[in-house]
């Protein structure tokens, strides 16, 4: 056991290891070869990055995004790549920083706990182009994009008002963010124009993507007496439980019916081809500039799947009446008069709430039936 | 020449291990229906015995027959097969399986399944046969020591076993388990199965056995009809009659008493009462000797006195300091050396260079280092005096001491423990396998501390060894001092009687 | 067949260092295989993975970043696996040591770095060592398997660090993500240069050469060693095991609440819920270190910069060669597997025989 020398000797080859690499590292990148060299090899004039918070295989958030990609990969001159289960929060910025030193000149990060690392590293690279998914912050060369994904869930609501016969309807929602608490608003609301009898009852999951429990949910709403589930999930476990009891259900994402191809009536849905396609022709023509996109259905960018054929014609007409309207800017979901749950006015009549407070919303509207945990 | 009714008929059976015989061309017949006892001291060979007949050792010559059949077994498995079974002194049971599961396990060749509620029955069955109470129901970690010993007993008849060797089955139990376990092994003997019972408890032996071997040195130094002995020709046989030692010349040399032991009782590791009201004086310049054959209270005598067992009643002073609730370090501080007799699993550090072994129980001495810092260049050039002194033959300092002869890692404890200043020195089974040469080493160092001044307790199963070196005799018996002799005078039959319970006045009168 | 593993008795120092490395090599060679199967060269694939990691300052800068917490984990736990304590806790103590250095930081005072950090790191360690004594007082007191308790403590931990970002330490700008508002400049660890590498990698070094001494010069280590190999004889010797076991976790959690202060002052900048990667947890994967360190300071340093090499290099060819995320997993899965197994091969032997040593 004694053996001084021995590991001073190994000691000394350890630390002399990561000291001379600090060194390298404080003096800078004098040698940053290879990486850049061999990318501008190929390179398309947009070499466009993906960075993915769950694998492709997901089928729901990250499967969206992907069918984006794959569409701007179609085009000449684009080619893209990803990297899917990158964490949330600081370990992402070395993926990010390695899309930059390997030439990627568009870079894609896809999840809210990738905004302060897409901004941190921005701010090294000034020739790169990056857009965060979701996120507020903004640079010179970082833009935002989201979808108005309120204005599908509204007329999904209006499917499940006229389809269910208890009058509940199940939600299985993610996290009490404002997104998630303006999808079940708009889906409320879009149920209860239709059927004024209708409640929303929301459960939390605390989880973006777990399967089991998000499923375990959703049998907990129809244990008491649900017969559609909506859900704002990454995972199809909501969908599979409600087939399971031959009830009705409302997916997220994407289309979800192979999941569940009786209940599936049908999903408020993203295409990011719409954004990415936009995105790499302003890239390649030199005319992008930082902004913060949130289209909704006059984009395409979100929309509804296809109706399951169980859905009546007279639903059907009702859907499409309300879509025409949105789409042509006539009239947006939150405008009022909307009250809450306690029946207190939040938006008087003829008013439309502002981007502001819709991105800020903290309440549920009168018809749902859950509380938003709050800590403070 | 096989008596046809013979059960197992062993014959002329040496087993070597590299430098020594453990057993050496020995006999050994077990009659059908009979329980025959294996007597001798540790070491003996009787361990060795076993294993060969179970199939863990090949002996490297002699025969062995079963039902007057010669055998041969390669595995455990074939002397399973045979109808042999042994229960261990440690338990080879799954705690979290029940009593049935616990019998089963093995059994099933392959994937084939195992009836649970079948074996289950044949459990009970079997159990209600030979008295042996046990729920086949219950988990293992719910039985007590002695049902836990009942299921092994159950495991080896659920086999088919006809012969059963119990290595020292009572060591664990308390009596009335004891006397519970003879009762169900008479009723074996009725059934016709033959029993080998290993135990040092001459008692016992009297009152269970049918015959007695002993074993000393390897060889069987005689088998008995117990109706035809008594506990003193036993404990005669095992010492062995002819002693010749060489007595030290011991000047009367004895000094102010440094060790004092009043009334102290103590348990042993499984709650039992392991010594009872023990009361002695070791002085500066004496040797007390401590005679007893082994698992009468010597091992928790010695952690006692050295501070590594707690006492439950009684007191201790070393050198006028009361030791009430002392640690084994303030022990240690207070000039207390310690040789115990497990060598690899208490003295040393097997792992650790024969630097760190010198230092084990002295690091904390300021010759060693300052402050927190230990200094191991100190400890180093110590090793080497050590080496040279005590003329250990190793490689060099910086060696593992796993790797010693187990003269040598005696030196090694002997060293640390002799060259530090100490008052008392206790010293257990210092010469337990060793050599001639260094058994008469340790001898002549123990002596010279005697000279020296130090007070010494010596444990030792080895009377001649007893009788050589000390001043006084002490002999333990199932916990407790059966008497204190002068060694000049003692008699080795005296102590012999004493050894198998009987008091001092008793065995002189 | 009787084939079976037996004990070494001559541990061989030449094949404890060979043994690694052809582990490594046959790791390599296998996951080589797998990759030629899906069309990829392995040899420009390994050629990559090293060459990012070793081979450019900013890989090896990523590289020490990724190994900062590993070696303060990592010591940690081989304090404790020394002492024969299963200490399989480190993640718990981490996140607590997290939690404690953010709590100095809610407090809302603005101190200067000069106090902020030391209180800060102060705070981490003692919320490390106390999560950690609470295994170590229900071993000495009760006797509790610490495997259990301390691996259970893990997620008590976890979920209390949720409990506090998603509740009363919650940014309200975050749009309801769960995580803290970004630390103030003052509560932020110096960083080297243009890289991410920051103080953290000092403390840990730091406590790589305080620990080799208390291992190798103190006597305190000494008896920690002794207890290690042969707890019996610790106690013959008349060492207080209950105290130094009590003293080893303190250590042990402390080191594995500074590796949780150092990532989020160093690294995250806030308290949020994934502190340590899903994918290959800091604390889980100390162990691992610490098996394969041979419980060497020295070698934790060594086995956790590999380690961050391995997973910086796996990334990268993530990106350039476009290999599958699960690949990379897979290979870094074959070395850990090659590596664990060719250890038992080193202390054991493999043999064929039906008699048994010879027993006591």
């Amino acid at each position: 056991m004694f053996r001084f020398w021995k590991v001073s000797a190994s000691a000394g080859a350890a630390l002399l290891l990561v000291f001379v690499g600090a060194l390298l590292v404080a003096c800078g990148g004098a040698e940053e070869e290879g990486a850049e060299e061999r990318a501008a090899e190929e390179a398309a004039p947009v070499r466009a990055a993906f960075v993915y918070v769950s694998p492709v295989g997901d089928a729901g958030w990250t499967l969206a995004h992907d069918r984006g990609r794959q569409a701007i990969d179609a085009l000449p001159f684009v080619e893209t790549a990803y990297t899917e289960s990158v964490p949330e929060g600081a370990e992402a910025e070395r993926t990010i920083n390695q899309y930059v030193r390997n030439g990627y000149n568009l870079i894609f990060t896809t999840s809210f706990g990738y905004m302060d690392p897409t901004i941190n590293v921005a701010a090294t690279a000034p020739d790169v182009t990056f857009m965060h998914c979701s996120g507020f912050k903004v640079a010179d060369n970082v833009g935002t994009y989201f979808g108005r994904m309120y204005q599908p869930r509204y007329l999904s609501g209006i499917v499940a008002g006229m389809m269910t016969e208890s009058n509940i309807i199940g939600y299985v929602a993610a996290h009490p963010i404002p997104e998630v608490i303006r999808g079940i608003n708009a889906f409320a609301l879009g149920a209860r124009s239709v059927n004024p009898e209708a409640e929303v009852r929301v459960i939390w999951t605390q989880t973006w993507f777990d399967p089991a429990k998000e499923r375990e949910a959703a049998e907990s709403l129809l244990d008491v007496g649900a017969d559609v589930i909506a859900q704002h999930q990454d995972t199809p476990g909501p969908q599979q439980a409600a087939e399971e009891r031959g009830k009705f259900s409302i997916g997220y994402n994407e289309d979800m019916s192979s999941f569940a191809p009786a209940a599936h009536l049908t999903a408020p849905i993203w295409d990011w081809s719409v954004i990415y396609e936009r995105v790499a022709n302003e890239v390649n023509d030199g005319t992008w500039s930082s902004y913060q996109y949130w289209g909704g259905l006059e984009d395409g960018v979100v929309g509804l799947a296809p109706f399951n054929d169980a859905v009546p014609q007279e639903v059907r007409d009702a859907v499409e009446a309300k879509r025409a309207m949105i789409a042509s800017g006539e009239w947006d979901v939150f405008t009022g008069p909307i009250n809450d749950q306690d029946g207190n006015e939040i938006v008087a009549e003829g008013v439309t709430m502002s981007d502001g407070d819709m991105l800020g919303m903290r309440f549920f509207v009168e018809g749902v039936v859950g509380t938003i945990p709050e800590s403070e | 020449m096989s008596d046809s009714r013979a059960a197992v008929s062993m014959r002329g059976v040496t087993k070597r291990f590299p430098g020594v015989i453990a057993n050496d061309r020995v006999d050994l017949e077990l009659l059908e229906g009979e329980i025959h006892t294996l007597l001798g001291e540790n070491g003996a060979g009787k361990s060795t015995l076993m294993n060969v007949l179970t199939g863990i050792y090949l002996p490297d010559e002699g025969s062995i027959s079963v039902a007057g059949k010669p055998v041969r077994f390669n595995s455990p498995k074939d002397a399973i097969a045979l109808g042999i079974g042994m229960v261990h002194q440690h338990f080879k049971l799954v705690q979290s399986h029940t009593v049935t599961e616990n019998i089963v396990l093995g059994l099933a060749g392959g994937f084939q399944p195992v009836r649970l509620s079948e074996a289950e029955g044949r459990v009970a069955e079997l159990s209600e046969r030979y008295g042996v109470k046990v729920d086949p129901g219950a988990h293992v970690w719910e039985l007590s020591i002695g049902e836990q010993q009942r299921v092994e007993i159950l495991k080896i008849l659920f086999r088919g076993a006809k012969i059963l060797l119990l290595d020292e089955p009572t060591a664990v139990l308390t009596p009335q388990e004891a006397d519970e376990l003879f009762v169900t092994l008479r009723s074996m003997r009725e059934k016709g199965h033959s029993i080998v019972f290993i135990s040092h408890k001459l008692d016992e032996v009297m009152a269970i056995s049918d015959r007695i071997t002993v074993l000393r040195g390897g060889k069987n130094v005689g088998t008995v009809q117990t109706s035809a002995t008594s506990p003193r020709a036993l404990s005669n046989l095992m010492v062995g009659r002819e002693i010749q030692f060489q007595t030290y010349p011991r000047p009367e040399m004895k000094g102010e008493s440094i060790l004092e032991v009043k009334g102290v009782s103590a348990e042993g590791d499984r709650g039992l009462p392991a010594l009872k009201d023990v009361s002695f004086e070791v002085a500066s310049g004496e040797i007390l000797g401590f005679a007893g054959v082994a698992g009468n209270g010597q091992e928790e005598l010695a952690q006692v006195v050295t501070g590594l067992k707690a006492i439950s009643s009684g007191s201790i002073t070393v050198d006028g300091r009361p030791m009430a609730g002392a640690s084994a370090k303030d022990f240690i501080d207070a000039g207390v050396s310690y040789v115990p007799a497990d060598r690899h699993g208490v003295a040393t550090v097997g792992d650790m260079s024969l630097t760190h072994n010198s230092v084990l129980r002295r690091y904390r001495e300021e010759k060693f280092g300052q402050g927190p810092l230990l200094n191991l260049v100190a400890a180093s050039k110590y090793a080497d005096r050590l080496i040279e002194e005590f003329d250990i033959k190793t490689p060099g300092r910086e060696t593992a001491v796993r790797t010693l002869s187990g003269g040598n890692l005696q030196k090694v404890i002997l060293a640390r423990e002799m060259t530090t200043r100490h008052r008392l020195l206790v010293v257990m089974s210092a010469t337990h396998g060793l050599d001639v040469g260094a058994t008469e080493f340790v001898r002549e160092t123990l002596n010279h501390h005697r000279e020296e001044g130090a007070a010494i307790v010596l444990i030792s199963e080895d009377l001649e060894e007893l009788l050589s070196l000390s001043d006084r005799i002490a002999v333990l018996f199932h916990g407790e001092i059966m008497g204190i002799v002068d060694a000049a005078q003692a008699e080795i039959e005296t102590l012999g009687l004493m050894m198998a319970g009987e008091r001092q006045s008793e065995a002189v009168a | 067949m009787p084939l079976r593993l037996e004990m070494r008795l001559e541990r061989s120092r030449r094949l404890e260092y060979l043994v690694p490395v052809l582990s490594v090599l046959l790791a390599l060679a296998v996951s080589g295989l797998l990759l030629l199967m899906t069309g990829t060269n392995p040899l420009t694939a390994y050629g990559e993975m090293f060459s990012e990691a070793f081979g450019t300052s900013y890989g090896f800068a990523e590289v020490l970043v990724k190994a900062t917490p590993l070696i303060l984990c990592g010591l940690g736990v081989m304090l404790a696996f020394k002492m024969l304590f299963w200490n399989i806790g480190a993640e718990g103590q981490l996140h607590m040591g997290a939690w404690g250095a953010t709590a100095v930081v809610m407090t809302g005072w603005d101190g200067s770095p000069w106090l902020m950090v030391p209180a800060m790191v102060v705070a981490g360690m003692i919320c490390g060592a106390i999560w950690a004594l609470i295994p170590a007082f229900l071993k000495v007191q009760l006797n509790c398997n610490e495997i259990i308790t301390t691996l259970l403590l893990n997620y008590v931990a976890i979920l209390w660090v949720a409990h506090f970002i998603y509740g009363p330490w919650k940014d309200p700008e975050s749009f309801g993500f769960p995580m803290t508002k970004q630390f103030p400049d003052g509560a932020q660890l110096l960083r080297f240069g243009d890289s991410r590498v920051h103080l953290g990698l000092v403390f840990a070094l730091l406590a790589a050469v305080v620990l080799y001494f208390l291992q190798e010069k103190s006597r305190w280590g000494f008896e920690i060693a002794v207890t290690g190999n042969n707890p019996t004889a610790a106690e013959y010797a008349g060492m207080n095991s209950r105290r130094n076991i009590l003293l080893v976790m303190a250590i042990s959690g402390g080191l594995a609440g500074l590796a949780g202060m150092s990532e989020i002052a160093g690294i995250q900048l806030k308290l949020l819920k994934d502190i340590s990667p899903h994918a290959a947890p800091y604390g889980y994967t100390a162990i691992i270190i610490a098996w394969l360190a041979r419980r060497n300071p020295w070698g934790v340093v060594l086995v956790s910069v590999l380690m961050g090499g391995l997973y910086v290099g796996g990334e990268t060819v993530q990106i350039t060669m476009k290999l599958p995320v699960n690949f990379v997993l897979i290979i870094q899965a074959l070395i850990l597997f090659f590596v664990l197994g060719g250890d038992i091969l080193s202390r054991y032997k493999l043999v064929y025989r039906r008699e048994a040593p010879i027993g006591g």
